[in-house]
Parts: C-alpha cells; sequence; structure tokens
C-alpha cells in the first residue's frame, strides 16, 4: 500500500501545481469585462468559460506519470488497480461532480444538467486516457503566408491556436453566426457589442505574446538576424488573422481596429514584463491597468468605427505602427 | 576568423571569463575544452554577440561582435545548447524559416533543405514537429538550421552530447568537410575522443582562465591524460552501500 500512497501524493502534488486554470481567469480581460459589465447577464458566457476550463481539468491524473516510468515501478497487480481507482479523486472536479451527486442533484441542478458536466467530463477523462497530438499537431495545415516571416507567423498562430482564449472567442463567434443563419432581427449594435466581446476575449493574450514560445523559442530569438519589430509584427500577423477570422461573421473593421489597440496596448505587457503561458489554458495577462486600459481602448475604438466612421481605424493603425516600432526596441534589449 | 583580446566577462562578484585571449584561423576547427561552469558558454555567448564583455573585444569575421551583433550573426551558424527550437514548428518549417530569415532563395532553401535532411538521416521526421522530436533528431534540426545559410563560421556547443554513434560520425563527417571548404569551427565539447578525432586547435579553460592553447599535434601526451592533469582530476567516491545486500 506504501508505494500506490507515494505515487497518489506526488500526483496531488504536480495536480496542485497545474492547477492554473481557475487561477490563469485572474488575470483574463475576458474575466474582467464579464464581471464587469455584464454581471447577472454574463451568466451565459460564465457558462461557456466553465465547460471551456472543464476540458483540460477533466483529464485523467495518472496520465501525469509518463507511461515509460508507470511501466518500470515495481508495482504489483493489486497496486495498479489501487492506482487506477484512486487517481481520479485527485482531481477536485470529481469530488464536485460526487458532492452535487449526492447533495444537490434535484435542488441546484437539473437532473439533465448534471448528466451533461458528469457526461462531458467522463468524456474529457476518457479520451485523455488515449494518446493524442500534443495540439501543434491538430493545426499542422495553417495557411501560409507571404514574406520572410512566413514561418514565424504560422508558428504564432499555431501557438494562439493551443489557448483557451481563441475558444472561448470561437464559441462566442459561432453563436452569432448560428442565429445569424437560422434567426433574423439582431440589430446593428449587437454585432458591435458581440464584436467587443470577443476580441475583449483574445487581448490577454496580446499582453503575452511571447509566453508560448518556452525557453528555446526565446533562444532562437536571439540567434536570428530579425529586428524586434519584425518579431513582433509576425506575432500581430497572427493575432490578427484569427481575429479577422472570428469576426466575420460579426463586424470585421470594429474587430480589426479593436484588436490593433490591443496589440498596442498589449506590446508594453507581453515584451517588458514577459509571462510563460500554459497551453489549453487561458491567457494570464500582466496588471489589472494594463487590462482594464485595454478593454476600454479596443470599446472605444470599435464603437468609434461601427457607430460614427471607419475613419476611426487610422488612428488605430498608427497608434499599432508606432507600438510595434517603439516596443520592438525594447525586443532587443530584452532578448539581449 | 576569431580573435579575442583580453577578453572578460563579470557577473557581479564572480569571474566568468578572465582575460581571453585567442586567435582561430579561417577553416580550423576549434575545440573549446574545460568542466561544467568554466566558462565555456560565456565565452561562445560573447564570441556570438549575445552577451556583451565587461572588458576586451572579440572580432569574428572582422566585425567586432559587441558592436555589430546582427551583422555577425547573418555571416555565423551556431547551435546553441539548448538547441533553441519551437515546439509549434516541423523540423523541415525550422529549414524553411532559417532560409526565409537568412535570405536564401526559396527554390535553393528548398534544395539545402532536402540535402540536409537526407545528409543527417532526418527525412522521415521532416513533418515532425519538434516538441514530439527526440532529443536526438532535435539537435540535428539545429545543426542543419545552422548549416543551410553557409555560415563563415560555425559555433558549436556540445554538438556530440546525447546522441547516437552514426549521427555522431556524421556530424564529425560534415564538420570536416565544411572546414575543408574554409568554414570555420569553433566548439565545446566534453566528449574527448571525439575532440581528438577532429579538432585542428585545442583550447583549454579552468575557472575563467585559458590554461592550453595549441595545434592538436603539439598535445605532449593524450588529450584525456592533459585534461585530467590541467582541468580536472577525477575523483571517485566509494559507495559503500551498492552491492549485493537489499536497503
Amino acid at each position: 500500500m506504501a508505494r500506490p500512497v507515494a505515487i497518489l501524493r506526488a500526483l496531488a502534488l504536480a495536480y496542485r501545481r497545474d492547477w492554473t486554470a481557475f487561477q490563469s481567469l485572474a488575470g483574463n480581460n475576458f474575466f474582467l469585462i464579464t464581471a464587469f459589465l455584464l454581471r447577472q447577464a454574463g451568466t451565459f458566457v460564465y457558462l461557456i468559460m466553465g465547460l471551456v476550463v472543464l476540458f483540460p481539468l477533466s483529464t485523467d491524473p495518472l496520465r501525469k506519470i509518463p507511461p515509460s516510468r508507470l511501466a518500470l515501478w515495481p508495482l504489483d497487480r493489486r497496486e495498479r488497480w489501487i492506482l487506477r481507482l484512486a487517481s481520479p479523486w485527485i482531481n477536485p472536479l470529481t469530488w464536485g461532480l460526487a458532492a452535487l451527486a449526492v447533495w444537490g442533484a434535484g435542488r441546484i441542478l437539473t437532473v439533465g444538467m448534471w448528466a451533461a458536466i458528469a457526461g462531458l467530463f467522463a468524456g474529457v477523462f476518457l479520451i485523455s486516457a488515449v494518446p493524442l497530438p500534443s495540439g501543434n499537431g491538430m493545426w499542422r495545415r495553417v495557411p501560409q503566408f507571404p514574406g520572410p516571416l512566413n514561418q514565424l507567423v504560422r508558428k504564432n498562430l499555431r501557438e494562439i491556436l493551443t489557448t483557451l482564449d481563441f475558444y472561448c472567442a470561437l464559441i462566442l463567434s459561432a453563436a452569432v453566426l448560428a442565429y445569424r443563419i437560422f434567426a433574423s432581427g439582431l440589430p446593428p449594435e449587437a454585432f458591435m457589442a458581440m464584436t467587443v466581446l470577443v476580441v475583449g476575449a483574445m487581448s490577454s493574450y496580446a499582453q503575452c505574446l511571447f509566453g508560448l514560445d518556452g525557453e528555446g523559442g526565446l533562444s532562437r530569438y536571439r540567434l536570428l538576424p530579425v529586428r524586434g519589430w519584425q518579431l513582433l509584427l509576425a506575432k500581430d500577423v497572427a493575432f490578427l488573422a484569427v481575429v479577422i477570422l472570428l469576426t466575420l461573421p460579426l463586424a470585421v473593421l470594429p474587430g480589426i481596429g479593436a484588436a490593433l489597440v490591443a496589440l498596442a496596448v498589449g506590446h508594453a505587457p507581453a515584451v517588458e514584463r514577459p509571462r510563460p503561458q500554459t497551453r489549453w489554458r487561458f491567457s494570464t495577462g500582466g496588471a489589472l491597468g494594463n487590462g482594464a486600459i485595454q478593454l476600454v481602448a479596443l470599446t472605444m475604438t470599435a464603437s468609434g468605427i461601427a457607430l460614427t466612421s471607419t475613419w476611426f481605424l487610422a488612428p488605430a493603425v498608427a497608434a499599432w505602427a508606432v507600438s510595434v516600432w517603439w516596443y520592438g526596441r525594447d525586443v532587443e534589449r530584452v532578448l539581449g | 576568423m576569431i580573435s579575442c583580446r583580453n577578453l572578460t566577462r563579470r557577473f557581479g562578484e564572480f569571474t566568468a571569463v578572465n582575460g581571453l585571449n585567442l586567435e582561430v584561423a579561417a577553416g580550423a576547427i576549434c575545440a573549446f575544452l574545460g568542466p561544467n561552469g568554466a566558462g565555456k558558454s560565456t565565452t561562445v555567448k560573447m564570441m556570438t554577440g549575445l552577451l556583451a564583455p565587461t572588458s576586451g573585444e572579440v572580432t569574428v569575421c572582422g566585425l567586432n561582435a559587441a558592436a555589430n551583433p546582427l551583422e555577425l550573426k547573418r555571416r555565423i551558424g551556431v547551435l546553441p545548447e539548448d538547441l533553441g527550437l519551437f515546439d509549434d514548428l516541423t523540423v523541415e518549417e525550422h529549414l524553411l524559416l532559417t532560409g526565409d530569415i537568412y535570405g536564401v532563395p526559396r527554390q535553393e532553401t528548398r534544395a539545402r533543405t532536402t540535402q540536409l535532411l537526407h545528409a543527417l538521416s532526418l527525412e522521415h521526421g521532416r513533418r515532425t514537429f519538434a516538441a514530439a522530436c527526440s532529443h536526438g533528431m532535435r539537435k540535428k534540426t539545429a545543426f542543419a538550421m545552422a548549416l543551410l545559410p553557409n555560415p563563415q563560421v560555425l559555433f558549436l556547443d556540445e554538438p556530440f552530447e546525447a546522441i547516437d554513434p552514426v549521427t555522431a560520425k556524421i556530424m564529425r563527417d560534415l564538420l570536416q568537410s565544411v572546414a575543408r571548404h574554409g568554414v570555420t569551427v569553433f566548439l565545446t565539447s566534453h566528449i574527448l575522443s571525439m575532440v581528438e578525432r577532429i579538432a585542428h586547435q585545442i583550447v583549454m579553460i579552468r575557472k575563467g582562465t585559458k590554461v592550453w592553447d595549441s595545434a592538436a599535434g603539439d598535445l605532449p601526451q593524450s588529450l584525456e591524460d592533459h585534461y585530467f592533469d590541467l582541468v580536472e582530476t577525477p575523483v571517485v567516491e566509494e559507495l559503500a552501500w551498492l552491492g549485493p545486500s537489499r536497503f
């Protein structure tokens, strides 16, 4: 019994350290925008965030042990069964579901809702036991871009596609698209508001553009004979490509303007206070002030373009270009 | 091709490299040897323009490394110790990226990529993402990236660590080939048997100070014995608990 207990203890420690999905919400602009602007009306949005967070948290804790290591340990058949049965209880979500099942069913949640959550949890738990591509394999066929920064842009695109920010924004965008197809009568202001929400969901990523490059990537940036502004440009092109795609069913030009100011404000924390990020988590931005400035600026820009004139795009482009040039110099200094 | 004059780097009170003087001729393979923490990587970083010296200067390809880092980077190839690969790019995409960034024409990049993948037995993994590659594949990818732009000087940090004998032989042959074509090779390594086979010049460093610099043929004894005499002597600790009794 000592051996399974030792392994479970180590697993619990690893799981606790990896419990960043909810922590990452605290520094995420999308959480800010829904908490302060939507309040109770944000319940639907919280439900989306909850589902998106549930996926990475529902994985089998035993997957944290490399299979080759697990096979090497001198565990007998009984000990392996104990591990198999006990390890799911390391995940706090298992306890939460059990508690809901015992006390909550019929009172707090409907049986159908509880079954849906439990089913999702069980599905992801089972899927996680099957070896899957790390995420980058899923996005092998990202488009080519013109110019010498092509491969860097494609790499950055793949990085964005492994953040939960993107999937949250995608669900919102897809919901509006579905509404446009199957219903009618959505006022133009609603498209603008949803565009702000979608770009807001993506905006925290603009504050941690180098977060998924890892030490190896940063080391390669130092070796490449390119200027800092080119590295930022490659990051921004990928970000803009994603935002354009997400805002196509909404309001594209306000979306582009909002994305440009989100990047212009986000460059400072991204370059000067780089924060390593974890894949399949929400991006954790910089200080609260940065997020607030970003949200106000992107909302004003999107509103200006949507409600007044597309000429509002010009100052957004100018602010972004100045930011790329200015913080490009900082990139060179920070990378050394 | 590489010239260091009184090269010194301090980190606070600690002196990592102390007054290093060094000359490496064009087309030479220079092995830079020393124990962990002796100052090898710091020296390589200064030579490649990644770290400014506290005093002294280093010139590579006629360029002051601290004053012209960008121009220098265009002329050299580097295999860093951590390999510097992006998890989200495949082996092939890393090479295409290198060609694009160094201004090699696209068609030429593709031809060189194919040749390098073939030469390094990487063809089977060309579409594998770096994150999914074995360490040997990652090292070969980083090595191919260093070679692809046809650099004037190659800096290799521990190129023979953690790779299989066949790959080591392939890399050794390639290095000898590029040196014959006039490319200068500056490498650090702990694998003395490999160094003995390829190096034209041996430099040893201990606690940041150069303790030996000569042509490989001028060593007074075997490289291993000389290294142990000058740099560090191995001390074997007896582990009395190892043996047939349990726990």
